[in-house]
C-alpha cells in the first residue's frame, strides 16, 4: 500500500515538472513570435526614480509638461536610501531587467556607482553642453571625462538665522555676512547668553558641518584624484575638527538624532541658526507662524587663505542608464534641464528648486522677494553663492570615511588629541579602502 | 507582606505595559495632528486627522498598496503554511536514512542573511523576466516565492509535530486513508493552534516584509504598504502627521489578524517550547 501511494506521488511530481517545463517552453515561442511588447527592444515608456514629490519630483513634472514630444513618461517615486540599494542590487547583479531609464543620484554619492558599474550609465556629452552648468557640479557627475550626469540642484549653502534672536543679542545681517566660523561662535556664545537659546542642532552622527566647512576652502577626505586618503595634514579638516570642537564645549548645540528631531529643533524655535544647504528652506518656511522672522546670510569660511563663503550640501543630478530607451530619455534630459531657460524659471517659480544652469541665473524668477525670509531675494543670493563654490572630487568613499571620522571625533571631544585622531582616521581608512 | 508585594508586582507590571504601548498611542495621536506638532512631540490629540486622511489618499495611491500588500501576504501564508507542514510533517513521521543530517543543513540555512542572497534572487528573476509570464522583476510572484519555503517554519512545524500522537497514523493507514489523506484529514485538523501561531507569523512577516519587495519591485501599482510608507518620508520636508496615519492604517490588519487568532497563537506557542 504505501509502495504504491510512493509511486503514485512520483508520478505526480513528474507530471507537474513537465507541466512547468512545458509552459516555460510554450510562452517563450510566444512572446518570441509577437516581439513588439518584449521590453528589450523597444520601450515605449521612460521611466525615472526619483525622491522628493514637492522638489525633484515636481522638477520632472514640469520639465514633462515643458517638453515638446509627445513620450509616455512614467515618475516613480522612492526614497534615497531606496534608491541606492535598488540600484545596487540590479546593477551587481548584471541583468539591467527593471531598471529605470533615468535616475537621480546625490552628488556625494556619484563616483561610487560610475566607478563600481562602469558600463552601466550613458555618456550625455551629446545631448549637453557641460560648461553651461555650475563649475563644481562637473567633477562629481563625469568619470574619464565623459560627462554621465545632468547637473540639477545645487546644494549651495547659506546661513538661515532667527533675525529676531540675533537682533536681540546685537547683530545685524551685516554682522553675519562673510564672517568666518570662529567669529560664528563667538556670536554663537552671545546669541546663547542674551536669549538663552542654542545656536545649531547637530547630530553627532553625521558629521555633514564638517563636509561644508571643508569644501568651502576647497579640500575633501580624499585627495583630487578621488582615491588617495587625505585626513592627517589636511589643514582645513583640522580646522573644521576644532571648530567642532569650539562649539561643542560653547554649550550652544541642540543634539538631534534624526531628521525630525532636526527639523523639530528650528520649527519650534529652539535654536537661532541653520547653516544648511538651500534645500532646506522648504522646511523652515513650514512653520508659518516664524513668517519674516529669518533670513539668510552666506555661510560661514575656515579661517585661512583661500577659503570662501560658499559651499555645498547635498544635491543630486540625473542620470541615464545604458539601456534600450537611453537616446530618447537622453533627449528628454537635454531638451529640458539642459537648455530651456524658461523652464528654469518656472522651477523657481513653482517648486522652488534653483538648478545649477548658469545661464538661467539673469531670469526675472531669480530676482523676486521671498516674504518669509522678509523680502529677501534669497534665489538670487543663492546663486550668486552657486558661482563661488569651490569644486573638490568627493570621490567613492565620502560615507564609509565619515564613519571613521565619526568615531574620531568622539575621541576627540573625549580629550584625543587632534593630531593622533586624524593620524588613527588615516590609517584606519587607509585600511579599509585598501 | 504579600498584600505589599503584589501591590509592587502591580506597579511594576503597569509601568511595563505603559512603556510597551505608549507608542502606539503616540502613534495614534500623531495621526491627528500636524506634522510640526508631530516633531514638537505633542501628545493631545489635535483636530488634524481628516486632513491628514484626505492628504494621504490624495498623495499616494494607499488602496492599492493595501490589495497589494494582503495579496501577497495571503498567498505567502497560504505556501508557507502548506509547505512548512508538509516538510515538517515529513521529517518527523517518515523514517528516510540520513534525515536528520538533511534536516541539519537545512537549519543551518537559517543562518545566510537574505541580504546575501539578494543579489543571486534578483539575477534569477531577471533571467526569467519576458520569458514566463507573471514571474520575473517587478511581478507579485517574484515578491511570493522566495519568501515561502524557509527553514524557520519546517522546524517550527517538526518541533509541534512531536507532540502529534503517531498512532493517528497508524489508525488511518489501517482505516485506508492515503498518505496525503491522513495529512489533511488526520494531521491538519488535530494542530489547529499549530497552524494558527505559524499563520500569525507568516502573516506579520510578509507584511512587514521590506527589502525583497523593495528590490524587486519597481512600478507603483506593486507597492506594498511598507515601500508607501517609506516614500512618504523620503522628501525633503516629509509630512509626519500624514506618516503616521499611513503607519495607523498599515498596523490595523496585523493587529486584527492577531486578535482573531490570539488564543490559538498563544497555545501554538507553548506546544513548540513543550516539543
Amino acid at each position: 500500500m504505501k509502495e504504491f501511494q510512493w509511486k503514485k506521488s512520483r508520478l505526480f511530481a513528474f507530471a507537474l515538472l513537465t507541466l512547468i517545463v512545458l509552459a516555460a517552453c510554450s510562452s517563450d515561442e510566444e512572446s518570441g513570435a509577437s516581439g513588439e511588447g518584449d521590453p528589450e527592444e523597444d520601450p515605449d515608456t521612460i521611466t525615472a526614480w526619483a525622491w522628493d514629490p514637492n522638489f525633484n519630483i515636481a522638477a520632472l513634472e514640469i520639465a514633462e509638461e515643458s517638453y515638446d514630444e509627445d513620450i509616455d513618461f512614467e515618475i516613480i517615486e522612492n526614497a534615497q536610501d531606496d534608491i541606492v540599494s535598488k540600484l545596487n542590487t540590479g546593477l551587481s547583479s548584471g541583468t539591467m531587467k527593471g531598471m529605470p531609464n533615468i535616475v537621480l543620484i546625490e552628488d556625494q554619492r556619484a563616483q561610487s556607482f560610475l566607478q563600481s558599474y562602469p558600463d552601466a550609465f550613458f555618456p550625455i556629452d551629446d545631448y549637453i553642453n557641460p560648461d553651461d552648468f555650475a563649475a563644481y557640479k562637473l567633477a562629481p557627475t563625469s568619470l574619464d571625462d565623459k560627462q554621465y550626469g545632468l547637473p540639477f540642484d545645487t546644494g549651495v549653502t547659506g546661513l538661515f538665522f532667527r533675525t529676531d534672536y540675533l537682533e536681540e543679542a546685537g547683530y545685524s545681517m551685516e554682522d553675519l555676512t562673510d564672517i568666518t566660523w570662529e567669529e560664528y561662535i563667538e556670536i554663537g556664545r552671545d546669541v546663547n547668553e542674551t536669549t538663552g537659546k542654542d545656536m545649531i542642532s547637530l547630530d553627532p552622527n553625521d558629521l555633514g558641518i564638517l563636509r561644508v566647512m571643508i569644501q568651502s576652502a576647497g579640500e575633501w577626505y580624499v585627495d583630487e584624484d578621488g582615491t588617495t586618503v587625505n585626513i592627517e595634514g589636511n589643514e582645513p579638516l583640522r580646522k573644521a575638527f576644532e571648530n567642532y570642537k569650539a562649539m561643542m564645549e560653547a554649550d550652544f548645540v541642540k543634539a538631534n538624532s534624526d531628521w525630525s528631531q532636526f527639523i523639530s529643533a528650528f520649527n519650534s524655535g529652539d535654536v537661532a541658526t541653520v547653516p544648511s544647504g538651500n534645500w532646506i528652506g522648504a522646511s523652515i518656511e513650514a512653520e508659518e507662524s516664524q513668517a519674516g522672522d529669518w533670513a539668510v546670510a552666506p555661510i560661514p569660511r575656515l579661517d585661512m587663505e583661500g577659503a570662501v563663503n560658499a559651499s555645498n550640501q547635498g544635491g543630486s543630478s540625473f542620470y541615464v542608464l545604458n539601456i534600450p530607451g537611453k537616446e530618447k530619455a537622453a533627449e528628454f534630459l537635454g531638451k529640458t534641464f539642459g537648455e530651456n531657460e524658461e523652464f528654469y524659471q518656472e522651477l523657481v517659480n513653482d517648486v522652488g528648486a534653483l538648478g545649477t544652469y548658469t545661464p538661467a541665473s539673469d531670469g526675472e524668477a531669480y530676482q523676486a522677494g521671498n516674504d518669509f525670509f522678509g523680502g529677501q531675494s534669497l534665489i538670487s543670493d543663492f546663486s550668486t553663492w552657486v558661482e563661488d563654490i569651490p569644486s573638490v572630487n568627493y570621490g567613492m568613499h565620502t560615507y564609509s570615511i565619515e564613519d571613521i571620522l565619526a568615531a574620531e571625533m568622539q575621541n576627540y571631544l573625549k580629550g584625543k588629541s587632534l593630531d593622533d585622531a586624524l593620524a588613527d582616521a588615516q590609517a584606519q581608512a587607509e585600511a579599509q579602502l585598501k | 507582606m504579600r498584600k505589599l508585594k503584589r501591590i509592587g508586582v502591580y506597579i511594576f507590571l503597569s509601568i511595563a505595559s505603559l512603556v510597551s504601548i505608549f507608542p502606539f498611542l503616540w502613534m495614534i495621536v500623531s495621526m491627528t495632528n500636524k506634522s510640526v506638532d508631530v516633531t514638537q512631540g505633542r501628545l493631545l490629540p489635535g483636530s488634524y486627522l481628516f486632513e491628514n486622511l484626505t492628504v494621504l489618499f490624495d498623495s499616494v495611491n494607499m488602496v492599492t498598496a493595501l490589495v497589494n500588500s494582503t495579496i501577497i501576504a495571503l498567498i505567502t501564508t497560504f505556501l508557507t503554511l502548506l509547505i512548512g507542514s508538509l516538510a515538517g510533517y515529513g521529517f518527523e513521521i517518515y523514517r528516510t536514512p540520513g534525515k536528520d543530517r538533511i534536516f541539519n543543513i537545512l537549519l543551518l540555512s537559517m543562518m545566510i542573511p537574505f541580504a546575501a542572497i539578494m543579489i543571486p534572487l534578483y539575477r534569477m528573476f531577471g533571467g526569467v523576466s519576458g520569458t514566463i509570464p507573471f514571474l520575473g522583476i517587478d511581478t507579485l510572484a517574484a515578491a511570493i516565492l522566495p519568501t515561502v519555503i524557509t527553514a524557520f517554519f519546517i522546524f517550527f512545524f517538526r518541533q509541534n509535530t512531536k507532540m502529534f500522537a503517531k498512532e493517528l497514523v497508524e489508525a488511518g493507514r489501517i482505516d485506508g486513508l492515503s498518505e496525503l489523506g491522513i495529512f489533511f484529514r488526520v494531521y491538519l485538523p488535530t494542530m489547529k493552534t499549530t497552524y494558527a501561531a505559524a499563520a500569525i507569523i507568516a502573516f506579520m512577516n510578509s507584511w512587514n516584509n521590506y527589502l525583497w519587495p523593495l528590490v524587486v519591485l519597481q512600478s507603483p501599482e506593486n507597492q506594498t504598504i511598507p515601500l508607501l510608507i517609506s516614500n512618504l518620508g523620503a522628501g525633503y520636508s516629509p509630512d509626519y502627521g500624514v506618516i503616521m496615519t499611513a503607519i495607523v492604517i498599515a498596523t490595523l490588519p496585523t493587529a486584527l489578524v492577531f486578535f482573531i487568532m490570539q488564543r490559538h497563537f498563544v497555545e501554538g506557542m507553548m506546544g513548540s517550547m513543550k516539543g
